[in-house]
């Protein structure tokens, strides 16, 4: 080894070891500043997933813990009608179970709140006043759920609903009736109202996404010969399809923890019968109605949350 | 082949209250390449934008040879552009960039494929073809929007400042390049720059635009040796032509303490070029009458930096404008002299520096180097 190297060797040395003081200065004040919001999370999210998917592999008295029954909560639950109802499915018969009716939002709502976005985004890209119209479309999320759940009751009351008066004027008075307290149609009564409140945002995330987008790139297109049609599909669609993810995924998140409209609109059965009740609506009647059956609840809840984290984490990880 | 003509074309922004072009009326010959030059929001951008049918004429017609084409959409027109930011699709990799207006126009993929190879090769970023335009340099990027703009041979082909996103070196080879490019293509180009040395290299007609409004219409040569306006003898050059600014008195022209020029004397400077043959503005021939003419008026007197010459005592012959020196700039190349006359700051380019910060020189210039501008700008013959 010559001296020059040996120099270089110490000098490298001394180098790293200052990147690792400085690297190990930054853990402590990432630690420090994150303390806060790690103890929230534990207390409010770690702890209680923790705490139901021990609780859901015993049986309970009321709210005390008894003795360890392996899997029978969730044998229980699972095969219980009100969560998946498969002889009514069969039929097509209202209630079809919980689990199926979250599903059904997904299926509807999610894809017609997320093309109604994208839609109403591109119609008030290039439209005077499109602030005012794209902010009073918004407002429609930011107000609780709950009252937008009242909203629809009035929007579907039999006697004073606007909508039953609407169809009166268009000459549909036959079709009159009272929406939500319909077994058949009340769930698509509810995801229709669902898609009117989500559409907001997912209109908000597109708008934001298109105005990202260079408009020489659309003009060039323009140039290059293409139609509306092919610039959307082949410059607008794959420059938000990022955005698409995400309007997607937390639609679907927010309709698999569908709770206030459904609430509102049926109460804590979900509807006569339990005709539209939701995953949601399960875990607070099994937690907090009697009977109740704390065990059920729990696995209920922990079915949720394995069908949104998973979405969650995807979101969270993206970019 | 097309050419293109504008008539009386105005774009209005906002109402009516912004300008953006004031009647342009212009013709671009079939092959030719065009240069708009200006300061920056003279409107440059704009009458590219319609010609290329991305906006559409406040007042005034639009021809590509005898059809009518303002309302037409670009696609329609067949021109190709260069955006300023090249505007390359980012989710597109280089070929499919490249392919795309054959792709919308449904030529086959094998077809498309080999013109993509084709002018790849022509402007050498075969080995780019994999790539997202977000991995290319500055270069590279400009080429991929010419290779776009070329693949499907536009009747006009319609450049925005392409250019200036590129280094010094990097541009002056691709002014080269560009220029032998549209050589051997022989497609009408409209090129838009402020750069002048850019303007000046590659055009074979300049379009010299101010508010706008079109300044004048000339190829790079006569530019320079006959501004039609003061602006343009202010724009044009670099440093730009002194404007010495002055009162005529019938004959002569009036620089106060800086002294006077006789004013037939310069007058024959029109007649001279008029007789290389040089385009000669409309409304001339009627010199004899404005030098006898008994009137009086601010007048500006341009010479250029390179044709003055300065001496430290006052010469007994020709035309003298005394003033005082103010800085002296070697600049290796030559040496720049800032004089001060009447208040008014002038440039004069030296072989080499032997006056000193304050010291009293006369500048003199040949008759054949000063051009006369009346009190509305317009250079007198
Ligand atoms: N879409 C528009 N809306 C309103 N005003 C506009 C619009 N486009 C251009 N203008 C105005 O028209 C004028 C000319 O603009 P233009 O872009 O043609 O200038 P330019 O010569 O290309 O300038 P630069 O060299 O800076 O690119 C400017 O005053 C500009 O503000
Ligand atoms: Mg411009």
């Amino acid at each position: 080894m010559s001296l020059r190297d040996h120099f270089d060797a110490v000098t490298a040395d001394t180098d790293r070891a200052d990147g690792l003081a400085v690297d190990r200065d930054k853990a402590i004040a990432i630690a420090v500043f994150l303390i806060p919001g790690l103890t929230l999370f534990t207390i409010f999210s770690v702890a209680p997933i923790v705490y139901s998917a021990i609780g859901s592999f015993y049986s309970w008295d009321t709210f005390t813990m008894e003795h360890f029954v392996g899997f029978d909560n969730w044998i229980r639950s699972l095969t219980d009608p009100l969560i998946v109802n498969w002889s009514n499915m069969r039929e097509f018969q209202y209630p079809m179970g919980a689990l199926t009716h979250n599903l059904l939002w997904v299926v509807l709502h999610v894809p017609a709140s997320t093309f109604l976005g994208l839609a109403l985004a591109l119609l008030f890209a290039d439209l005077k006043g499109r602030r005012i119209l794209r902010s009073m479309v918004f407002a429609g999320f930011t107000v609780p759920p709950i009252v937008i759940g009242l909203v629809l009751m009035f929007v579907y009351d039999p006697q004073a609903g606007i909508f039953n008066e609407f169809l009166r004027v268009i000459g549909q008075g036959h079709l009159v009736r009272n929406w939500t307290q319909s077994p058949q149609v009340a769930i698509y009564a509810l995801i229709a109202g669902g898609i009117w409140v989500h559409t907001g945002f997912s209109m908000l995330l597109y708008s934001s996404a298109l105005s990202a987008i260079d408009p020489s790139l659309i003009e060039s297109a323009k140039v290059d010969g293409a139609n509306a049609w092919r610039r959307f599909w082949d410059i607008i669609w794959p420059l938000v399809k990022p955005v698409t993810a995400v309007v997607v995924i937390m639609g679907i998140i927010w309709v698999m923890r569908m709770f206030d409209i459904v609430y509102a609109a049926g109460g804590a059965a979900g509807g006569p019968n339990h005709a539209y009740s939701v995953l949601g609506i399960e875990v607070y009647r099994a937690a907090f109605r009697p009977q109740i059956d704390y065990g059920m609840a729990m696995v209920v809840a922990l079915l949720q949350l394995f069908i949104v984290a998973p979405l969650a984490l995807y979101i969270a990880r993206m970019r | 082949m097309t050419s293109i003509v504008m008539e009386d074309v105005s774009k209005y922004f906002d109402g009516g209250q912004t300008i953006a072009n004031y009647r342009l009326t212009l013709e671009v010959v079939d092959g030719e390449f065009l240069v708009f030059l200006g300061p920056s929001g003279c409107g440059k951008t704009t009458a590219l934008r319609l010609i290329a049918g991305l906006e559409q004429p406040s007042e005034g017609v639009i021809y590509f040879d005898d059809e009518r084409v303002d309302g037409r959409s670009p696609s329609s027109r067949n021109v190709a552009m260069v955006f300023q930011n090249y505007a390359l699709y980012p989710h597109m990799t280089v070929a499919e960039n490249i392919g795309y207006p054959l792709r919308v126009r449904g030529v086959p993929p094998d077809e498309r494929d080999r013109k993509v190879e084709e002018v790849t090769t022509l402007l050498h970023i075969e080995d780019q073809v994999g790539k997202k335009p977000a991995a290319l340099s500055g270069g590279q990027r400009q080429r991929v929007a010419l290779a776009r703009a070329i693949i499907r041979e536009p009747s006009v082909f319609l450049l925005d400042e392409p250019l200036s996103n590129l280094d010094a070196k990097l541009r002056q080879e691709m002014r080269v390049e560009l220029k032998r490019l549209q050589n051997e293509l022989d497609i009408t180009t409209v090129y838009v720059t402020h750069n002048q040395e850019e303007a000046m290299s590659m055009a074979d007609r300049v379009v010299v635009m101010n508010r706008g409004t079109i300044q004048q219409v000339a190829p790079p040569q006569e530019l320079y040796e006959r501004p039609r306006t003061a602006w343009v003898a202010r724009f044009i050059g670099s440093p730009p032509m002194n404007l010495f600014e002055g009162t005529r008195r019938n004959g002569s022209i009036d620089f106060g303490e800086a002294g006077a020029v006789e004013l037939d004397d310069v007058l024959r400077v029109g007649d001279t070029v008029d007789d290389e043959g040089s385009t000669a503005a409309p409304g001339d021939g009627d010199t004899a009458s404005v030098v006898t003419s008994d009137v009086q008026g601010e007048v500006a007197l341009g010479v250029r930096p390179e044709d003055l010459t300065i001496t430290t005592s006052r010469p007994t012959a020709g035309n003298v404008i005394e003033g005082r020196v103010d800085t002296v700039e070697p600049l290796g190349e030559y040496v720049l002299v800032n004089v001060t006359v009447n208040d008014q700051l002038v440039n004069a380019k030296l072989a080499d520096g032997t006056v000193s910060r304050d010291e009293r020189v006369y500048l003199t210039f040949d008759d054949d180097d000063a051009y006369l501008y009346d009190e509305n700008g317009e250079l007198v013959n």
